[in-house]
């Protein structure tokens, strides 16, 4: 198909050089949600080389309303994400070569997966993984881009090892209860706005033409009608572990890690979260009776009935997820409540 | 006097999304802390500072006139 590519080569901020060399690379996409789908989508088309996807969750129903590879079929199947979207992709663009990677994104996984990366592109929904793929990023020297959203609020910034702050600069330690979409809801065009910002960043690099990239943090509110770009030469941090002079990438270390262990005979596993502090219940409560969960709670604990799990979780951001035995399960249920 | 703007959730708790205060003098973390209490916020650490456009640090002191941006880091994705 010779024409295939010929609008986006008469852009001359790509031209056929810069096409060349997009077919020529590597992508990682690391989450196969809403984010991911629609960098997938976008990178597959655009002629990318290779990508690859990881991703531990199978196709839901409430996952339709915004991630755009997915069909009802898909649901009906329960498809893993990373199958579904790579069945998709394949049908998009037969030229691209799709990796899929049914699990979770630990730091193990990511070191197996990062030779011959060219960019990393942050789809998940939690600052645990954000904060191993920034790890990954100093340490193999691979740029990544931030990306996430929540209702009708999003944000984005690139990560260029050497030249910006990197995420462990600007938040310092891994915020406890992050707001994420199964706790304030999303709307779809607040994932598309994310997604063109990651994208356009994405074939820059590809392209090769880093002299464009934005350098700035930008966020914006779709509904509110807010927009704002923060500049980021004040932000890199010297003593930073993860991007400084004495850099240990603390995220790599698996004791930085969520915990997940099954209670032997209760059908039961146990969260433990890296970074223990005091969560909000009261507030957490409010949220998800708010989003018509079941909740029961006093002042040490939170009980939540979800479809077929119940969750109760402790001050101190422990929890028990009953009525399941998958680790992996357990632990993407706990992150989507707690960010 | 300075202009506090809020986002994402922050823009919800406040019901505003920009305050005016009289901020100069003191720092990021003084003028967190000071919101925190006032509209009973969750605690600030992790949220973003812009100072005219930005990226502050806690320790930052605030100038008379300078506009304030509190942005949230959010996880959804």
């Amino acid at each position: 198909m010779k024409d295939r590519y010929s609008r986006q080569t008469l852009f001359p901020g790509i031209g056929k050089k810069g096409q060349e060399k997009i077919s020529q690379k590597h992508v990682l996409i690391i989450g196969a949600g809403a984010l991911g789908s629609g960098n997938a989508e976008v990178l597959t088309r655009a002629g990318a080389g290779k990508i690859t996807l990881i991703d531990r969750d199978y196709v839901e129903e409430s996952n339709l309303q915004r991630q755009q590879l997915y069909t009802e079929e898909d649901v009906w199947e329960k498809l893993p994400k990373a199958a579904a979207a790579k069945k998709r992709l394949n049908a998009i663009n037969s030229d691209v070569e799709i990796i899929s990677i049914i699990g979770d994104a630990t730091p193990e996984v990511l070191e197996d997966q990062i030779k011959g990366i060219d960019v990393i592109i942050d789809a998940t929904d939690n600052f645990e993984t954000r904060m191993a793929i920034n790890d990954i990023s100093q340490k193999y020297n691979v740029p990544w881009i931030y990306g996430a959203c929540v209702g009708s609020f999003g944000m984005s910034f690139t990560i260029i090892p050497g030249k910006t702050p990197c995420l462990n600069c600007l938040l310092r330690t891994i915020p406890m209860q992050g707001m994420t979409c199964d706790t304030g809801g999303i709307i779809s065009p607040a994932v598309q706005m994310v997604i063109a910002h990651q994208t356009a960043e994405a074939l820059k690099i590809l392209a090769e033409d880093y002299e464009s990239l934005r350098n700035s943090f930008v966020s914006f509110d779709l509904w509110r009608n807010q927009y704002t770009s923060m500049k980021m030469s004040k932000a890199k941090f010297s003593g930073c572990l993860s991007c400084g002079d004495n850099r240990t990438y603390p995220y790599l270390d698996r004791d930085s890690m969520t915990k997940t262990m099954l209670l032997c005979g209760r059908d039961t596993v146990q969260i433990r979260p890296p970074v223990t502090g005091e969560i909000s219940l009261e507030q957490l409560a409010g949220q998800l009776s708010t989003l018509g969960y079941k909740v029961k709670g006093n002042p040490y604990l939170l009980s939540v009935e979800m479809e077929k799990e119940r969750m109760v979780i402790f001050k101190d951001g422990r929890a028990l997820i009953h009525g399941t035995k998958d680790l992996t399960h357990a632990k993407s249920i706990y992150q989507r409540i707690l960010g | 006097m300075n202009k506090v703007m809020f986002f994402a959730h922050l823009r919800d708790k406040v019901g505003k999304e920009c305050l005016l205060i009289e901020a100069s003098g003191k720092t990021v973390a003084e003028l967190k802390a000071e919101i925190t209490k006032e509209y009973s916020l969750d605690k600030m650490d992790t949220v973003m500072t812009a100072i005219n456009e930005e990226f502050a640090g806690n320790e930052e002191i605030i100038q008379d006139e300078d506009v304030i941006a509190f942005i949230p880091p959010v996880s959804g994705g």
